[in-house]
């Protein structure tokens, strides 16, 4: 057990190494030259002599190897430089914009829970019935519209018609409920189709007519079935954890927070390549360690299956 | 499969709307009363009237024709989009899991990288890279969202090539590329059309998001995302206006989605 999770962090550390090479790169084929920008935000008319300066202040002049290296050893350290944009450290606006996503991802990861495992249960429970029918039904609405549609909406009848939220700014976790909801409505319509069959599958197996036949309570059934049914949820809710604080840009803007989704969005906007670079790879170790996490509930949940289900043991 | 299909109403239902959205993006000119990016600051949140159906917007231009030609906008930048995430997909996943040994670990091991950027964050970095803006959406939507359908792609190769059949295939002495061409694609193509067709609707939604954040479209250009932006100053006195886009997404998007989950059904009945 040990041995398997130390085993898959040096995957992972493999894997966050060719993704910080992958954003580099990414950035690097930006068709606008940061050094010129910089240049005309400085200058507003710079001389070529000026944007060689800048160039070279910056270090762009170096080889593409040289600059990965140079900025690799710095952010390992968590030092990411300066903003081009704002000329401040930029690790002070990643925790400053992180906190509000944060708080975000892990209020919309409870909701997605709390729909998800009830609704899966109940939709198995009376499969073909009514109910199955009207949350598939209600699933398939929910994975076609964009999260941010859903936020518009929930903010039209809960802070509109129904004054119960403020609809600016974000500093309680109450006014986080809305943004949550907005973001766990469509994620938990996908895990719910999941979760149901897997449940089913669960109930289905040989296992459970073995220990019915034994005369073991259906309690304990339940029990045994949910370590088979729960593995594919953790997994998506895991992901799902990831995918939130990437795509929040558009919650964000939806409900006014300034988190790290507006901070991506401005980066990108104005080419600030250094705070992309900074904003891509934490939110892809943060996407890492919490498919990780994941992982390693999943390998405690269920043993057999996490050997089985890995390409690399295959 | 066609007689399966006409018989199942999820299905019809969802072909009619896929037809809808599709007759619509083709024919846009002759169903919108007006020009879409026609400004007219006189005729500002014009309430619906004949010449205007759906009234007007902030900058006077008619809802109803920037809805109908959001159809074409969408659909024209999502097309293209999965036809590359399909191509580049079958691609490499095929080939890879058919090869297997090595090659499918390299494989598997170059798709976790790839995972390990959420799509979003991928496709965010790259938009914008191209002169031409429609290119650059569908490359940098390919780009992030191929990864996840060659896995797909990749288990639905394995779990055909260890069948009977193939193996026979290979003992009569079938080339490699007949195998594949003949026997693993057209085997297989019914799951590849799941795939793609539910996998098109989510292209629709990330489209509508990139126009909603300002990437990757010109202003002005009427796609139902891009009709939401500065949305927020209009909860209180025009909320319609957020809700017409929504619906037309939802409409686009659910037709694919629908046809695609009673597709899945057809294809496994047991899985249900």
């Amino acid at each position: 057990m040990i041995k398997r999770i130390f085993s898959r962090l040096l995957v992972l550390a493999a894997v966050l190494f060719g993704v910080t090479l992958l954003t580099f790169f990414y950035t690097s084929l930006s068709p606008v030259d940061a050094a010129q920008a910089l240049a005309v935000r400085r200058f507003a008319r710079p001389t070529a002599e000026q944007v060689t300066q800048v160039r070279h202040e910056l270090g762009l002049d170096q080889p593409l190897a040289k600059q990965y290296i140079a900025w690799l050893s710095k952010a390992v350290s968590g030092d990411f430089g300066n903003s081009y944009n704002t000329g401040k450290p930029i690790i002070d606006e990643l925790s400053a914009s992180m906190r509000p996503t944060l708080r975000l991802a892990a209020l919309a990861l409870l909701f997605t829970a709390l729909l998800s495992i009830p609704l899966g249960v109940w939709s198995a429970s009376g499969k073909g019935g009514f109910a199955d029918k009207s949350i598939y039904l209600f699933g398939i609405v929910c994975m076609s519209v964009p999260n941010y549609w859903i936020g518009f909406m929930l903010m039209l009848a809960f802070a509109v018609n129904i004054p119960l939220f403020s609809i600016m700014g974000a500093d309680d976790l109450k006014d986080f409920i809305l943004p949550a909801l907005a973001v766990a409505i469509p994620t938990s319509a996908a895990n719910i189709r999941v979760f149901r069959s897997s449940l089913l599958d669960g109930y289905n197996s040989d296992f459970v007519m073995y220990a019915r036949a034994r005369g073991i309570s259906e309690i304990k059934i339940a029990g045994m079935v949910s370590r088979y049914a729960f593995p594919p949820l953790v997994t998506l809710l895991g992901q799902s954890f990831g995918f939130t604080i990437a795509g929040s840009a558009m919650i964000e803007f939806v409900f006014s927070i300034q988190g790290i989704g507006s901070m991506l969005v401005t980066a990108l906007g104005s080419r600030d390549t250094v705070t992309i670079n900074a904003c891509v790879l934490v939110i892809a170790v943060i996407f890492v360690a919490v498919n990780f996490l994941a992982e390693v509930i999943n390998a405690v949940l269920d043993p057999k299956r996490h050997t089985k289900e890995r390409a690399y043991d295959t | 499969m066609i007689h399966k299909i006409l018989r199942k109403p999820q299905a019809v239902i969802g072909l009619l709307m896929m037809l809808t959205v599709f007759a619509v993006m083709v024919f846009a000119p002759a169903f919108a009363p007006n020009d879409p990016e026609k400004i007219n600051i006189m005729q500002k949140f014009a309430e619906p009237s004949e010449k205007y159906p759906l009234g007007t917007d902030d900058m006077g231009r008619c809802i109803a024709s920037r809805l109908i030609y959001g159809a074409r906008v969408s659909m024209s930048a999502a097309l293209p989009t999965i036809a590359a995430i399909a191509v580049i997909s079958v691609l490499l996943a095929t080939v890879c899991a058919y090869i297997g040994g090595i090659v499918d670990r390299l494989f598997v091991i170059v798709s976790d990288i790839f995972m390990a950027l959420p799509p979003f964050l991928v496709a965010m970095t790259l938009v914008g890279l191209f002169e031409s803006k429609a290119l650059s959406i569908v490359i940098s939507i390919a780009a992030a969202m191929w990864v996840w359908n060659a896995q797909v792609v990749r288990t639905y190769v394995i779990r055909e090539k260890n069948k009977p059949y193939i193996i026979t295939c290979r003992m009569s002495g079938c080339s490699q590329m007949r195998i594949i061409m003949r026997h693993i694609i057209p085997n297989i193509f019914p799951h590849l059309l799941v795939l793609y067709s539910t996998g098109l609707s989510g292209v629709i939604i990330m489209i509508s998001g990139y126009a909603f954040l300002g990437l990757g479209f010109e202003t002005g250009t009427p796609e139902w995302g891009a009709m939401l932006v500065g949305a927020n100053k209009l909860v209180f006195s025009h909320p319609e206006l957020i809700v017409y886009p929504g619906l037309c997404i939802l409409f686009a998007a659910a037709g694919f989605n629908l046809f695609g989950e009673a597709l899945r059904d057809i294809c496994d009945p047991k899985e249900n």
